[in-house]
């Protein structure tokens, strides 16, 4: 191996990303800044309380009294089917039922928190209790439609989405304007609306199939219930696609490199990664992050989702998030036609 | 259309001035051109690289907005609510283009083709540029040649009046370059304008009814090729290799020769005619004992023509 190649191609390789403000910028401005700002969201101090719910029979009031002072717990008292529904849609991390034997903790080992609140309740329990208690029994949820399959599936439809959506329009869009295939559309009498309109239409169409090969897969799979509207789960898929290309188009309509979208696109996808509740519930955040986390179209594409495959939503239970996606969606598309450049 | 927009040069260029700023670097692309292209023929655009060629090509396409000066295509203004209008019967092929890869060449055109309220069919493109047997091949698997075919084929779609070609035949072979010549020659016969840009001479001569000099975003010189050669003192060349040779003075005593340039072991001597001056020189080399190692004739060109305004190649660093 000769070392003066390797040292210039090494060379090449430093400069010709180091003259490239946008490359520097995404590669390291954009993880500095998350950093600061993760840095300051995760400062040492008192974690969020877990939450819990009692199951509103007669008799739990001392029981609601006994979790409502313990340490770490956020407790409500649910009346016996919004409980149910609280824990299937990650409200909340654990069901307390009290019967004649005593409490009985119902949670789905596999979501995240479900072993802290157990634990934490069993303490407060003992605690509360000079002397011993009766056995705490455990129940493991594994009703379809409260487990954590159910929830994560209507959650990995609405990932989808965001991905599909917004790399395949914004990532394709900033190759055309390398590539001059964009200038070249241009000296057409081809316009921008018309482009966009056509780009967006496209890709929005593409993420259908993907949407419910997933849903079907959880379906027959995994036994993850499809209880609501067929229709209103087929309009939350499209308009969810829509909005998703939309941003993904606004993203794009300026960007000049790979490298500046792939930033772009990094910055918009991370934060509805975290709280989009995906993974877990967002309801449960508290304070400045769960109003950063309702105004996350992910957010609403997941709950919506939620509500007709896990909770027998229909079109009229879903209109009003789905008419705030397709205004997000047509706000982006607005913009974008608006910033778009050609070159 | 109106009757002075139909009468109109097809390209009209005044005072046209582009500078590109970079931090507080200055670089000045186009420097008060001025240009007049006509209805029906075929106009070059020649000069080395950083001319302002391509620059000005973009400012009559509407892509890049001069700084100053005016711009009329087929009689009409850019971002004077007519570029819908200019757009629809101008054809643009770019210095170079990527077509989506995996799109086929009959699906590129007909992408293209749907931007155009009128104009040629597909199949009629198809043959114009000769890619019927490849319409179902994708980008990919298409040659450099067959890929500027199909970006020519593109710029035909609208039916255009006046047609760009930026450097259409850079890096092509010699086969591909007389077919893309032949396609240009077609449309002109069928009452089209080109504007050209090229630094191939052969291209130029070959091509153009008229050539504008472009030399640091000025035209230093305008006519048809053959106007510009003649306007050379003398339009031959004899180049005669040799390890001695006569002085300078004795070679320009010999009758029609105008000019002597040395290259190393190489004379090259600008003549007026060379069936006249070649055996009066063969006699002088005789006459001295010099032996001759190679000798050739050559007809003047465009490059020499534009050494001869600037001192510099058209190519710098490449051959004549």
């Amino acid at each position: 191996m000769r070392w003066r190649v390797v040292q210039q191609v090494a060379r090449t390789a430093f400069v010709e990303f180091w003259r490239s403000p946008a490359a520097v910028f995404w590669t390291y401005g954009f993880p500095l800044m998350m950093a600061v700002v993760l840095g300051f969201a995760f400062q040492p101090g008192t974690p969020p309380p877990v939450p819990v719910a009692i199951v509103d029979v007669p008799g739990t009031s001392a029981l609601y009294a006994t979790i409502q002072s313990a340490d770490r717990l956020s407790v409500e008292l649910l009346p016996p089917d919004v409980a149910d529904q609280a824990l299937a849609r990650g409200r909340v991390a654990l069901l307390i039922k009290f019967d004649e034997d005593g409490p009985v903790l119902r949670s789905d080992p596999t979501r995240p928190e479900a072993e802290l609140a157990r634990l934490l309740v069993e303490r407060a329990l003992h605690d509360a209790r000079e002397g011993g208690i009766e056995t705490i029994r455990a129940e493991v949820e594994d009703r379809p439609g409260s487990r954590y399959i159910d929830f994560l599936i209507p959650g990995l439809i609405g990932l989808n989405l965001l991905g599909a959506g917004m790399w395949g329009v914004g990532f394709n869009l900033v190759q055309m304007r390398v590539q001059n295939l964009l200038r070249r559309l241009f000296v057409t009498p081809m316009r921008r609306s018309e482009f966009l309109a056509g780009y967006l239409l496209g890709r929005s169409i593409l993420v259908i199939p993907e949407a419910i090969a997933i849903m079907l897969f959880g379906v027959f799979l995994w036994d993850v219930p499809f209880r609501g509207s067929f229709l209103a789960a087929f309009l939350v898929i499209v308009i969810g696609g829509w909005t998703f290309t939309g941003i993904g188009c606004l993203c794009a309509s300026r960007a000049r490199t790979i490298e500046t979208i792939g930033g772009l696109m990094n910055a918009v996808q991370l934060p509805m990664w975290i709280l989009g509740g995906t993974f877990f519930a967002n309801e449960a955040l508290e304070g400045p992050v769960r109003w950063i986390a309702e105004c996350m179209p992910l957010t609403h594409v997941n709950r919506t989702l939620r509500e007709v495959m896990l909770e027998s939503g229909t079109l009229l239970d879903v209109w009003l998030p789905l008419t705030a996606l397709l205004a997000a969606g047509l706000v982006a598309f607005g913009l974008a036609m608006r910033l778009f450049r050609w070159q | 259309m109106s009757a002075s927009a139909s009468n109109s040069p097809a390209i009209e260029l005044l005072g046209l001035r582009k500078v590109y700023t970079k931090g507080r670097e200055e670089t000045v692309a186009v420097d008060g051109l001025d240009l007049v292209v006509h209805r029906g023929e075929v106009f070059g655009l020649l000069g080395p690289n950083g001319a302002g060629k391509t620059t000005t090509v973009e400012i009559c396409e509407g892509l890049t907005v001069p700084d100053a000066g005016e711009v009329r295509i087929l009689g009409r203004q850019w971002r004077n609510k007519e570029d819908d209008a200019i757009r629809a019967r101008i054809g643009v092929c770019l210095q170079e283009t990527k077509f989506h890869e995996n799109a086929n060449v009959r699906e590129v055109l007909t992408l293209f083709r749907s931007c155009f309220e009128s104009g040629r069919s597909v199949d009629d493109a198809l043959a114009l540029v000769s890619l019927e047997e490849k319409q179902g091949a994708r980008q990919k698997s298409l040659s450099g040649g067959q890929r500027q075919r199909l970006a020519v084929a593109t710029a035909l779609l609208g039916d255009p009046e006046l047609l760009f070609l930026d450097e259409p035949t850079t890096g092509l072979d010699p086969q591909s370059r007389r077919q893309l010549w032949n396609v240009v020659g077609d449309y002109q016969k069928a009452g089209g304008t080109v504007l050209l840009t090229t630094h191939y001479m052969d291209e130029a001569q070959q091509l153009c009814d008229r050539v504008a000099i472009v030399d640091r975003g000025q035209v230093i010189a305008i006519g048809t090729p053959a106007e510009l050669i003649r306007s050379l003192a003398a339009e031959h060349f004899v180049i005669v290799d040799s390890r001695q040779s006569p002085s300078d003075g004795d070679l320009l005593a010999v009758p029609e020769v105008v000019a002597v340039e040395r290259q190393e072991q190489r004379l090259i001597l600008t003549v007026e005619s060379v069936h006249r001056t070649l055996p009066l020189l063969l006699q002088l080399f005789s006459a001295c004992e010099f032996a001759i190692d190679g000798l050739s004739t050559r007809h003047a060109t465009l490059e020499d023509v534009f050494v001869h305004l600037t001192g510099r190649r058209l190519r710098e660093g490449e051959g004549a």
